[in-house]
């Protein structure tokens, strides 16, 4: 089996090390593609034995499952590039934010009667094989299909099927919790710092308090807050510290940053289904390098040479202009 | 070798359940005291096979390695207790938050010398073998007393030698950093649920997300805004939530926690310095049971509670 990605850049990145660290997959059976040759990430998978190109079409002629692993709002220009390279064995796996299943099939259903399609949200510690990926199935995509990517990113931490209209809710949570959590280590140092630590040992000490925690959670049948109670002692000094959070709702922060990610997950989604990508919102340089890609033509990429009606679904011999 | 454990607590039963996991040492190898025998810890800790004792004397004999996982203010009473019988072999092990070292020799150097005292902080995550532990070491206590002591400790986690005027801050940070993520995650389980998920997965996909990004720190070379950048995709939803994180000062709240634990922990420290415990710290109850033990005399408590002394 062979693997491809879209996109040679974090997310790519990450689950190629994320795979080659478990052993699923030999790195020469993946293929990556982008664009820009300069991304960091690039230099570091074709270290790893990654197969690199600038050809879109490449990635999806040498792969059975073609991750796409680009922006949301890249989406639909490569599905227009790609989608006369689709084949029967072809198991499209979106994980772009806000990215429905039914607006990748719709494009693809204009090449291919029945494209097979799932939509994931992975998160990037998949990288040192403790990732969060949910996952939903498309139309035509069968339980088989399903398990494959289940076997591939359980390969790489938590995964697990859910429904289609969770997976919004999911970005907000453990897609973007990383951050969260860095942005909390950091302040933990901080605090560490204030009161004597040297920095090394008060990030060191941050994170493994997090994991720590965090493990004791995974692997127990108790509530938070019963882990809670457990950790402090009556008087004693966390339950002080305890306090001063309540006291300036930490709790209802972390909500917030979960609603808001959610809410600007839906809102990504709502302006791609609108089906209009300005060309502002691709570099002309880098336009300019997917169509010197051999097989690529300006029709075929749907791009009018006044690049205005990137969506344009009829016929790729109408010339608007 | 064996271990000691005066107390049977939480702390004792964490200990006492990654060493198992980890099989640094054999539980028959180990005995734990405390005179309340309804701890629900204490018979998780006879059903591991540790021998349970209600007499601290007895754990002191029984022990080469002596954990005190007692709560701070019972450290004087539990000093004065088994004193006379600390031999040579015994290297004390004090987890008590805000005890100094000194306080501690200056108790057993009534009875002993040369006394080998250490000095700890742990905390919970030791129970799944990813505990964060820091250590100082006494005066008489010799560096492969060090060595042995971070070996254990080693087998359940993170555990690094310190100077021991850093371990109040080490206390507010690793030491209550536990209760602080799991906040984070009753939190952030409700904002899945106030967004649509259900509460199991929630919790899951929460503690996942964490797990997994202090996993990519401690394997990584780089800084944790560096991390952060990297996940936080340009108008993306991540710099989204971040902003109403840092809107409403998230990061200072994890400051003060940090500083209010650690300040609290010298106040207890300040407090026990003082060197007087209250008859209020102790339920006659545990008081009663102690004295009932084989070898304990009123007298052996005389500093502590001159209104129980039965002089």
């Amino acid at each position: 089996m062979s693997v491809g990605f879209i996109g040679a850049g974090q997310l790519a990145h990450a689950l190629v090390r994320g795979f080659a660290a478990a052993g699923v997959i030999a790195t020469h059976r993946i293929t990556a593609s982008s664009p820009d040759t300069d991304l960091p990430t690039i230099q570091q998978l074709r270290k790893m034995g990654v197969n690199l190109t600038t050809s879109n079409k490449e990635t999806v002629s040498r792969s059975d499952v073609l991750f796409l692993a680009v922006k949301p709002h890249i989406i639909p220009f490569v599905l227009d590039e790609i989608g006369p390279d689709i084949e029967e064995r072809h198991l499209i796996v979106s994980c772009a934010a806000g990215v429905t299943i039914s607006s990748i099939e719709k494009k693809l259903q204009l090449h291919r009667a029945e494209p097979k399609v799932m939509r994931c949200m992975t998160n990037t510690p998949v990288v040192v094989r403790e990732g969060a990926t949910v996952y939903a199935t498309g139309t035509h995509a069968q339980v088989e299909d399903g398990k494959l990517l289940e076997q591939l990113m359980a390969s790489v931490g938590y995964c697990t099927e859910v429904e289609e209209d969770l997976i919004d809710a999911v970005t907000g949570l453990s897609g973007s919790g990383p951050a969260y959590a860095f942005t909390a280590v950091d302040a933990l140092a901080d605090g560490g710092v204030k009161m004597g630590l040297p920095r090394r040992l008060a990030v060191r000490l941050g994170a493994q308090a997090l994991l720590g925690a965090a493990r004791m959670l995974l692997d127990s049948e108790q509530h938070p807050g019963q882990l809670k109670d457990n950790v402090c002692s009556p008087g004693g000094a966390t339950i002080h510290a305890l306090h001063v959070m309540e006291s300036g709702g930490f709790r209802s922060l972390l909500i917030n940053a979960v609603e808001a990610s959610c809410v600007r997950t839906r809102e990504l989604q709502f302006l791609a289904d609108q089906e209009k990508i300005s060309p502002a919102a691709i570099k002309k340089t880098t336009l300019n390098k997917v169509m010197q890609q051999s097989g690529v033509t300006a029709e075929v990429a749907g791009v009018k040479t006044r690049g205005i009606n990137m969506f344009n679904t009829s016929s790729p011999k109408t010339n608007k202009n």
